[in-house]
Parts: structure tokens; sequence; C-alpha cells
């Protein structure tokens, strides 16, 4: 693609998500929405591959359809109460269409079935925009209007925990277990956004370093399924014995960092008195622990019959950089000690 | 709920059911989306022009260019899988599932 095309588009992609976080007002924050949309459709459709094509098709055909959704519950809002705030209490039935509008945005559970296989038709590296940069506008959005009705919310992080680890069991590509893993860890965020956003947020600043270096160690294995990451011990010996540490703290394992937010939002759900929500979403955990496993065993754990020849490209030079992905499996493995301080930098 | 209001909502909401429920062609989805999207234009200027809001009559020209953007990026989806699938049913974009 020509750099100046995708600078504007990667400019764009970036405005569109700053305006719906500085909106106070329904329209803008729907512009802003658009914008991001609008900008990313042409790095998904960049390979002319009927694959990427159709994953572009279904993205746009669901993302149109919940920005016009939210769009209409606002001016149904503002017919309402003439209101057009963000942070205006909202009528309770546009508050609801909202809730469902944003989820279907996100990819929340009743309403997630694009997800997996958008994620399928594109390449890592969009794919990796999609599932962290592009989740940020509609989870702020979510968080803003946030005292809506409780049961709809619950049932949404319910379903999609549940969801999240029941579809990633039986799949081979690796794109689509990371979709529903993220199907996964947004129910975990929505099921403590009504009671204290402060840990929705934790989760999702945990979430995004953990997602980008699983994708930035698939990409740097140039593999989309299970298979291929047998042969990774001979191209990056090291990264293959760090990715099984991301792979579990993105399951939620103790001395890991993705065992912080698990462990908060467990911790806030049983002090709001719900014990059955938090056993259900704490054993829902251990579907999404299984896929985990096995990918981490089958990239690790097991050694490929390989010939002599293609046993040393571990000794060739690399050409990417390597910063940011030592950055992030860094925090991704090792932030558990510094929580309170997390805590405190994203307190109010 | 005024008849203006209900007659508007009934109107996205017919386009919404189109859009989820009539699924053979992709045009008939982009339409059903510009049916919505032309709902909410009426909804935004009546809303405007019942509350005497003259600050916000411009929104309602504003969502229209926004709406435009994205019924032209779906008239180019339009044509991408048209190229790559050879037709424009909805049923054959089967590719992703498994």
């Amino acid at each position: 693609m020509n750099p100046f095309v995708l600078s504007i588009l990667l400019l764009s992609l970036g405005l569109g998500t700053t305006l719906t976080f500085a909106s106070s007002h329904w329209l803008l924050a729907w512009m802003g929405l658009e914008i991001s949309t609008l900008a990313i459709i042409p790095l998904m459709a960049q390979h002319h591959h009927p694959r990427a094509v159709e994953a572009t098709t279904k993205y746009f055909i669901t993302q149109a359809a919940a920005a016009a959704l939210i769009l209409f519950a606002s001016t149904t809002n503002a017919w309402i109460t003439g209101q057009w705030d963000i942070n205006f209490n909202l009528h309770a039935f546009p508050a609801s269409l909202l809730t469902m509008a944003l989820a279907l945005k996100m990819g929340l559970a009743p309403v997630h079935f694009w997800l997996p296989e958008v994620l399928q038709g594109l390449d890592l590296t969009t794919g990796l925009i999609l599932s962290t940069w592009q989740k940020l506008a509609p989870f702020i959005l979510m968080c803003q209007i946030m005292p809506v009705n409780s049961s709809l919310i619950t049932f949404l992080g319910i379903a999609s925990t549940l969801v999240g680890g029941w579809g990633g069991l039986n799949q081979t590509q690796l794109r689509k277990i990371l979709a529903y893993s993220s199907i996964a860890h947004l129910g975990w965020m929505v099921l403590v956004m009504q009671f204290n956003q402060q840990l929705a947020l934790l989760a999702l600043v945990i979430y995004i370093p953990m997602t980008f270096s699983t994708f930035m160690i698939f990409k740097t294995n140039s593999s989309t399924t299970m298979n291929t990451l047998a042969a990774s011990w001979a191209k990056t010996p090291a990264l293959t014995a760090i990715t099984p540490l991301v792979l579990l703290s993105l399951g939620g394992l103790p001395p890991l960092s993705g065992f912080m937010p698990k462990w908060m939002i467990l911790q806030e759900l049983t002090k709001q008195d719900i014990p059955l929500t938090a056993s259900v979403a704490a054993l829902s955990a251990l579907f999404s622990l299984y896929f985990y496993l096995r990918i981490s065993y089958a990239m690790t754990l097991t050694i490929s019959p390989n010939n002599l020849n293609a046993t040393t490209p571990w000794r060739l030079q690399t050409t990417s950089s390597t910063l940011p992905l030592a950055i992030s499996t860094t925090i991704s493995a090792m932030l558990l000690p510094l929580a309170p301080a997390t805590l405190a930098l994203l307190s109010p | 709920m005024t008849p203006t209001h209900f007659t508007i909502s009934s109107a996205f909401l017919l386009g919404l059911m189109g859009l989820a429920f009539h699924r053979t062609h992709l045009l008939s989805a982009l339409l059903c989306l510009e049916a919505m999207m032309l709902a909410l234009f009426i909804a935004l200027s009546l809303w405007s022009l019942q509350l005497d809001a003259t600050g916000y009559s411009t929104a309602p020209m504003l969502m229209l260019a926004f709406s435009a953007c994205e019924a032209s990026a779906g008239l180019a989806l339009l044509v991408a899988t048209a190229r790559t699938h050879g037709t424009d049913h909805l049923q054959n974009l089967n590719l992703l599932q498994c």
C-alpha cells in the first residue's frame, strides 16, 4: 500500500478513537466510531484475497448496523429527554438498546458471531489492530453509560465468558482461538464494569499487552495454525520458551500478570454479594485455560520431527525489530507485583 | 411517544429487521442500511425543528455526509465481493466458517 494512503488511514484510525474518547455528545461519539470503522476497511481489504474481502464485508455490515443502532438509541433518548449528553442519565429503553449495540460493536456473547470469522480472514497485524485498538472506543462508551440495566449486563458478561471458553475448545486455527479469548476477556471486563469501572479499565490495560505479544509471537513465527507452531523451536528458541508464560498469563495463572484482573474482579464480585456469578465466571476461565495449555503443549512441550538442515534457522539474523515484542512480553509476564501501582494509576 | 416518533422508530426498526432477517443479496442489505440511515436523518431534522434548536440544524447534514461515505464503502465492498466470489449472494460468503 502507498505509504501516504497508509499514513492517512492510520491517522484516521487514531482520530476516530480519540474523537469518541473526547466527546460528550452522542453525535460526535458516533462520528468517531464511523471514522474508525471506515478507516480500517481499506486496511482489511488491502490483500485482494477472497477471504480478506469476505471478512471485510462481514465486518462492515455488523459495524454499520451497530453504529446506526447507537445513533438510533441516542436519537430516541433525545426525543424522550431532550438531552444529547453522554454523561446525562439515559432513559431505560435507549440505555438497553445502546448496551446491545455496543456489545455488537465489541463482539460480546449473544452477538459475537462475526468476530471469529472476521479475525480468521485478516492477516495478523490487522487482526491485532482489530482486537485491541478497535475495542477501545465502544468500551469507553460502555463505561460512560454504565449504571444501566444490571441483569442485562450480567447476562452479557456471563454469556461472553462461557462462549469465549466453549468456542475455542475445538479450534486449531490460532486467530479463531484468539477471537474467542478476546470474547472471554471482554466478558470479564463487562461483568465488573457496573460495580467498579476502574477494575474494568485495569483488565483492559492488562489485556492489551498480552494480546499484542501473542499476535506478535505468531507473526514472528508466521503461523496461523497450531501445526506450524510446532516447528518454532528451530526458528526462535527463546521465544518458544517465553510463549507459554504469555499464554498462561492470558489464561490467568497466578504468578503472571493476567492473574491480577481476574483476582480483583472475583474479589469485587464477592464483595457485591453475588457469589454465583463469580463462581460461574471463575469456572468458565478453565475452558480458556484448556486451549491456552493446548497451544503451549503443541508449541513448547513437544519437539516435532525435523530434518537436520531445518534445525538451525535460529542462527540467522532477523530483520524485524524485536523491541516491542520484548517490552510487551515482559509486561504480560511480570506485572503482578506492580498491581497496587497499576490500580493507583487508573484511579480517577 | 408521539405519532411522529412512532413512525420514525418503526421505519428504522423495519430497516433493521430487513437487514437481520432477509439475507439473500448483499445489495438488499446495503439498501436496508441506507433506509435506517434515512430514518435517522428524518428523526434528527424533525427533532431540531420541533425544539427550535437552530444550533442542531447542521447535525442532520453531518449525519447524511457520514452515511453517504458509509454507503460508498458498502458499494465498493459489493464490487470487491462480486469480483472475488463471483456473486452478491450472502450465502456464498462461507469461506471463513469452520
